[in-house]
This record gives C-alpha cells, structure tokens and sequence, in this order.
C-alpha cells in the first residue's frame, strides 16, 4: 500500500505543475526572470535521499515514468525531460550515501541536481533549436531564480516530507521483516 | 566509484540512443499525436481541470481585491463606453444583415471572414517557460484542430500546435518561430493596405517582428492595428493581433520590419475561443476533390 503513495504524490505534484504560475504573486510572473517549478524532481530526491534503500532502484524508473509524462504533457519534445530526470537522479543516488539524511544534505543534494540537471535540458534544447540564448543570460535569468524557487519549495514540503517518507521506510523495513 | 561500471556505462549509451531517437520521432513533422500520447493527454488534463478550477476561484479572489481600489474611476469610464456601444451594435447589425443579402445577391455566402467560434477554458500552462504553451479544455470531440487560431476578446493569443479527444496544446504567439508565420495586414479605411508576415517574437523588446511585404502607403505609424489577413490559408480575416510600436529597417537594410505589441495579455490567460475558419483551407479542398474523383 504504501509503494503506491509514492507515484501518487508524484502524479499529483505533476499536475500541480501546470498551475504553479496562477500560485504565484502576479509580480514575480511578470518579472524578468523565469521561475520553473521543479517539484517532482525535488520530491523525487527526497525519496532517494529519505525513503529508498541503496540497492533499490524504483526512484530511477519513477524518474523515468514521470519524466516521460512531463515531455508528453507540458513540452511535446519527448525524451528530454525523461533522459535528465533518470540520469540526474541516478548520479544524485551515487552520491548520496556521503552525507548523512538531514535538511542540509537535501538542500546541497537539491541544488546539484538541479543545476545538473538544468544544464542538461538547456544543452540538449540549444543543440535541437529549441531557443537560442547566451548561457551569461541563462544563468543570470533562469538557473539561479530557478534554483532559489525550489529551495523555497523544498523547504516548505520538508517538514511533511522527510517525516513521512522516513515513517514509511521503518514500516516496509518491519513487513520485510516480519 | 562504483557507479561507474561498464554495465551502468551501457545502459546510459541506451539512455541516449532512445533520447535520440525520441527527440528525432517528436520533432519530425508528425501530423497528429499518437495513440498513447492522447491518452495521457486525456488523463492528465482531466486531473488539470479538476484542480484548476479552485486555485482559479482564489487567485481570482485575490487580484479582486486588488483591483477593488480602481473600481470607481473605472465604472465611470466604463459608462460612457457602454453609450457609445448601444449605438454601435445597431450599426453592426445593420451592416450584418446588409452584407448577408449582398453575399446572396453575388452568390458566395463564405468569406474568409467567418468562422465558428468554441469556448474553452486554460487549465494548465508549461512550466518549462521556453516553449510558452498552455493546455484547454476542448479537444477533438468538440471539433479542435491542428493549426486553429485562438483568441481572446482582446486579439489573438496563438495557435492549436496538438490535440487530443478532450484537450488541446496552444502554442502562444510569444513563443512563435520561423515555423509559424501569420499573414498580417494593417487595419485601415482605404483599400490599399500594407501586407507582411508576423514572424517571430522578440524576447527583448517584448513585441513580435511584423516583416512587411507589400507597402503601397508608406506612412506605417505607431499605434496603428495590425490584423490577420487570412491570406494565409489557416487563420481567418480579421482577428487582432496588436498594435505598432515601432518601425525601422531590418538588419540587413533591405525590407523594413515593425515592432508589434501583441493586444492580448500572455501573462492571464483564462478563457480563449477557438476559431474554427469556415471557408476550408486551399488543401484541404484539393484532397476533398481527389476522393470526388475517386469515387
């Protein structure tokens, strides 16, 4: 039962996603800076970082299914979103055994991936056409408000997040048991 | 580290083998989505219009209030306006009903002008910014297609770039490329116009670049309405794109191009009207003919 709670969060923070501007104060749409949500990615590394056993592998074909959903759903340019989402989140699975599971380790594990990440789809965008911009322009107008977003996101699902995924990983962890 | 093995290092070669290969599939000049597309398409945007419809309630709640402030001045305004208008819809529909009889007299009751017109509602916008899409709640049961203009009573907003049985992905003009040119015009009394191509959306000067073609008055000005012209065998004649605010020459010097302010806001977007042209593209008339003569 609770491996379904999982993709369902997920599921539901994906379509969340598509009415985060309407979330958002009118001031910060209009400004110049591009603000993207991010969220399944960032619960997506809480559940690496909190829930997830080193020699499971689930969170990286959720990253794959979600990142699938994203393309079709919101860009129409399949497999970009599919492609970072799994590749990030399986590098961000390698290192995460260096630090220990707090808030500080999810902020540093966030901003990583997220920057890794972010590069990424702006790389393969640049190389299909998609947009056409300096990368000093990137940074300055979508990398750093972007990541500074969902830190703020971050932070406010964190309290609920780590609690429950850490909650669901000590019950699985005693009905393998037992 | 250990992440790095060779059987990870295969598998990340596959990753992007199938990147490749479903970047090339989705950027090849596909006609219409497929089967399993549509219905995600389907089942998310059901989700879509599910949420959508409280965050809508209190956003609206919100910059209600906020616009609580202007409310008097604006209802003075407003008044006035609306005297004016009574006596415009009289003129309108004695110019309609004046235009339908002569239509009758020369026998060609469609014009590039007409079209049918299908409410829909925005549940979702992409977040990824570039590509500037949003999603609405009307697909192809209720007659969408491919290539459809959208507007919203202030002027045009963009196009249908895909669609599905119950939802439809509009392609804003601030996010238009080389890909997607408007046939444009400038609105005037005179019947010598000043035709052109609305190209593409300049992310600097927040205004779309109007290319102009054929100039028989030379006084383009600032403020004057740039139209559809419907010579471009998707949209119909006369939905409003924006208003000039600049003209110059191009960067090579050799036609001269205007600054475009788009009529419509980009930023709110709740409720657009699809336009279904009624007059059926040069195209698809062609085809329709080929099945005639095979049959």
């Amino acid at each position: 039962m609770i491996r379904f709670y999982i993709p369902l969060i997920l599921f539901s923070f994906m379509v969340l996603e598509g009415v985060s501007l309407k979330l958002l104060p009118n001031r910060l749409v209009h400004a110049d800076f591009i603000l993207i949500p991010h969220w399944v990615f960032i619960f997506l590394i809480c559940v690496v970082i909190f829930f997830e056993r080193e020699e499971e592998y689930a969170s990286i074909y959720y990253a794959v299914i979600f990142g699938l959903m994203i393309d079709i759903v919101y860009t129409d340019i399949l497999g970009v979103y599919m492609f970072t989402y799994a590749i990030t989140i399986y590098m961000i699975k390698g290192i995460s055994r260096l630090l220990q599971d707090n808030l500080l380790s999810a902020i540093i594990f966030s901003v990583v991936g997220i920057v890794m990440m972010e590069v990424i789809i702006q790389l393969i965008y640049i190389v299909i056409g998609v947009i056409q911009i300096q990368w000093k322009d990137y940074v300055s107008l979508r990398l750093l408000p972007t990541i500074m977003a969902n830190i703020v996101f971050l932070l406010i699902i964190y309290p609920f997040v780590a609690k429950w995924l850490s909650n669901w990983k000590v019950r699985i962890e005693k009905e393998t048991v037992s | 580290m250990h992440f790095l093995r060779k059987k990870r290092l295969f598998i990340i070669l596959i990753g992007m083998i199938i990147l490749v290969v479903l970047i090339g599939y989705s950027l090849s000049n596909r006609g219409n989505l497929s089967k399993p597309e549509k219905m995600i398409h389907d089942t998310v945007g059901w989700f879509q219009s599910i949420v959508h419809k409280p965050i809508n309630y209190m956003s609206n709640v919100v910059s209600n209030i906020g616009e609580m402030k202007n409310m008097y001045e604006e209802n003075q305004l407003l008044k006035e306006k609306l005297a004016e208008y009574k006596r415009l819809i009289y003129d309108v529909q004695q110019l309609k009903v004046e235009n339908e009889e002569l239509r009758k007299l020369v026998d060609k009751p469609d014009s590039i002008r007409d079209y049918r017109a299908i409410q829909a509602t925005v549940i979702a916008r992409s977040p990824e910014r570039w590509l500037e899409q949003v999603t609405i709640d009307q697909g192809e049961k209720a007659g969408v297609k491919r290539n459809m203009a959208v507007i919203t009573p202030d002027g045009m907003i963009g196009k249908i770039s895909a669609t599905s049985d119950h939802t439809a992905t509009v392609q804003l003009l601030t996010g238009f490329d080389q890909f997607n040119r408007i046939s444009a015009t400038v609105s005037r009394k005179n019947k010598k116009g000043i035709f052109g191509l609305i190209e593409e959306y300049d992310e600097k000067t927040e205004s779309l670049i109007f290319r102009i073609i054929d100039e028989s008055d030379k006084d383009l000005k600032k403020g004057e309405l740039v139209v559809s012209s419907g010579l471009g065998g998707v949209f119909p004649a006369g939905l409003p794109i924006g208003t000039v605010t600049e003209v110059g020459l191009d960067q090579y010097g050799l036609t001269r191009t205007a600054h475009v302010k788009p009529a419509a806001n980009m930023h709110e977007i709740n409720n657009v009207i699809v336009v279904d042209r009624n007059l059926p593209m040069p195209e698809e008339e062609k085809k329709a003919k080929k099945k005639e003569d095979k049959e």
